[in-house]
């Protein structure tokens, strides 16, 4: 993975759309918080709540209205330019017309590496997703979970700095979800990369992240920052770890009121 | 040959297709033999026949094809270029988009034969009429549908390859185009069909060559089998133009189909 050693700070970031028509719409209204190099942060809070927002501002997608978004060098402590950065989407976003191979490629094709080289990455990226065998498959003839396998493939395979997860098993079953948390677990802790999970799912920011911050309902703020110190590796077997019981209940107390208040916030918009 | 064969053999879509013309044909071939219609306004299918082997071995028959095939996808070829450059470009711009609906909107619904005086006037009865007219029946299906295909393109498409480094350039190539290409690919069927109504009619008009020109000479002069003859030849088009694009879609529709 990328050597970078670049966390990124959030201080005092928002974002708000201007009105089109009636009101404005605040996506994210001050959220503070940092993403160290070399652990996974996973963001987590109820629906609304910019999440997403936040990971696109992260990525460059979108430009925060208030706030600073600085990159800072953890060796130099200088600031550094935005780092290589590559997402996984909940929606996949595979495109349909290109093999399992070609798509993993793809980004390597942008970049106008020759086929041989490119392509031989990308077989060892489907390799350590598991999915040697289906390199000639179209998206549309795998599963769910394989599709997002091979979408954590095409992300990989960059080698980026920070790796972008915006609720990226969000789409699938829970059993399916079940393993995959542990098969991107296993990837990010062998690859110590930098990444910044978007979830719904306690179990899942849990079980990946170092990090969890939790935020508020809409207008999103930073509420609290947890730090997971469950021993690594994980895997569905921590969930009987009775450090896990206690962040579980922590997190969901603080997410509890705040779902609440999404849920009389979103009711009182219709 | 029991029933349950023959109940299979009638279940064959291509045996019920081609059955079809064969049937026609022969009670064609009957009906006028026995009532003896003159064949100045019905000739029986083995006189055309022989019409039409006769006007294809010494009457340039193939020079007539090939002229009326050339003007034809010659059009075709210039409104398949344009009109996918001009509709990704009016799918990517508000302001070209801006300009061009009103244009397209004057010019779309407008038949083109309704063009052929003008174009006379402009152009004289040779070869860029032929072409320009040819160009015109292809390229608003065509147009159209580049615009409507990259419109329907997937954002999610082309923010993932945006995250994967794809420049404004690569986004068109690679993700825009690419989407579009099913329903870029029926503006071609509607396109390429309207460009054959065109150079047909035109030579019919004007042409001095060309399976249209064949045509209505045959019909001056009360040639009735050579009128058939030519028909038949254009419907034989017809079914080739169709089959290739039915084959070419297959193709194209692979991981769509998956």
């Amino acid at each position: 993975m990328g050597g970078l050693s670049v966390a990124v700070e959030f201080r005092d970031v928002g974002l708000t759309f201007p009105a089109v028509a009636g009101e404005s719409v605040v996506a994210l209204s001050a959220a503070t918080c940092t993403f160290e190099p070399g652990k996974v942060t996973a963001i987590i809070g109820p629906s609304g709540c910019g999440k997403s927002t936040l990971l696109q501002i992260v990525r460059g997608f979108l430009e925060a209205s208030r706030g600073d978004v600085v990159f800072v060098d953890r060796g130099s402590a200088a600031t550094a330019p935005r780092p290589a950065m590559s997402t996984v989407w909940q929606a996949f976003n595979l495109f349909p017309w290109l093999t399992v191979l070609e798509n993993v490629a793809f980004g390597l094709e942008l970049r106008g590496m020759p086929k041989p080289e490119r392509e031989a990455l990308a077989r060892k990226a489907i390799q350590s997703v598991d999915l040697s065998g289906f390199e000639s498959k179209y998206p549309r003839q795998l599963s769910g979970g394989m599709r997002q396998r091979v979408g954590i493939a095409r992300a990989l395979v960059m080698t980026p700095d920070i790796l972008l997860l915006d609720e990226p098993f969000g789409a699938l079953d829970a059993q399916t979800r079940l393993v995959l948390q542990e098969q991107l677990a296993r990837l990010v802790e062998e690859s110590g990369t930098t990444a910044i999970l978007v979830t719904h799912s306690i179990e899942e920011a849990i079980l990946l992240a170092d990090t969890i911050i939790v935020m508020s309902a809409r207008p999103g703020r930073v509420v609290t920052d947890i730090v997971v110190d469950l021993p690594r590796p994980r895997s569905f077997a921590t969930t009987h770890d009775p450090g896990y019981g206690k962040l579980f209940d922590r997190i969901y107390a603080l997410l509890r009121d705040e779902v609440m208040r999404a849920i009389v916030i979103e009711s009182g918009n219709r | 040959m029991n029933s349950r064969q023959c109940r299979n053999l009638l279940d064959d879509p291509r045996v019920l297709g081609w059955g079809s013309v064969v049937l026609v044909l022969a009670v064609w071939e009957i009906a006028a033999w026995l009532t003896g219609v003159n064949s100045l306004y019905l000739p029986r299918p083995s006189q055309i026949v022989v019409a039409l082997v006769t006007m294809f071995a010494s009457g340039g028959l193939v020079v007539d094809l090939l002229m009326t095939l050339y003007r034809i996808f010659a059009g075709f070829a210039i409104a398949l270029v344009v009109g996918v450059v001009l509709g990704v470009w009016i799918s990517t711009s508000w302001r070209v988009r801006a300009v061009a609906d009103m244009w397209v909107a004057a010019l779309y619904p407008l038949p083109k034969v309704t063009l052929i005086p003008l174009l006379i006037i402009w152009l004289g009865t040779g070869g860029p009429f032929m072409l320009t007219i040819s160009t015109l029946g292809a390229i608003f299906p065509i147009l159209i549908n580049t615009v409507l295909g990259v419109r329907q393109c997937d954002p999610g498409l082309v923010l993932a390859a945006r995250d994967l480094g794809a420049t404004p350039q690569q986004i068109v190539r690679k993700v825009l185009i690419p989407s579009a290409i099913p329903s870029i690919f029926a503006g071609v069927r509607l396109g390429l069909g309207v460009s054959i109504i065109l150079v047909v009619a035109a030579e019919m008009v004007v042409g001095k060559v060309g399976l249209g020109a064949r045509l209505y000479l045959a019909g001056q002069i009360l040639e009735t089998e050579q009128v058939f003859a030519v028909l038949i030849v254009l419907a034989a088009l017809g079914i080739a133009v169709t089959k290739a694009q039915d084959f070419i879609d297959i193709k194209l529709g692979r991981w769509r189909l998956a």
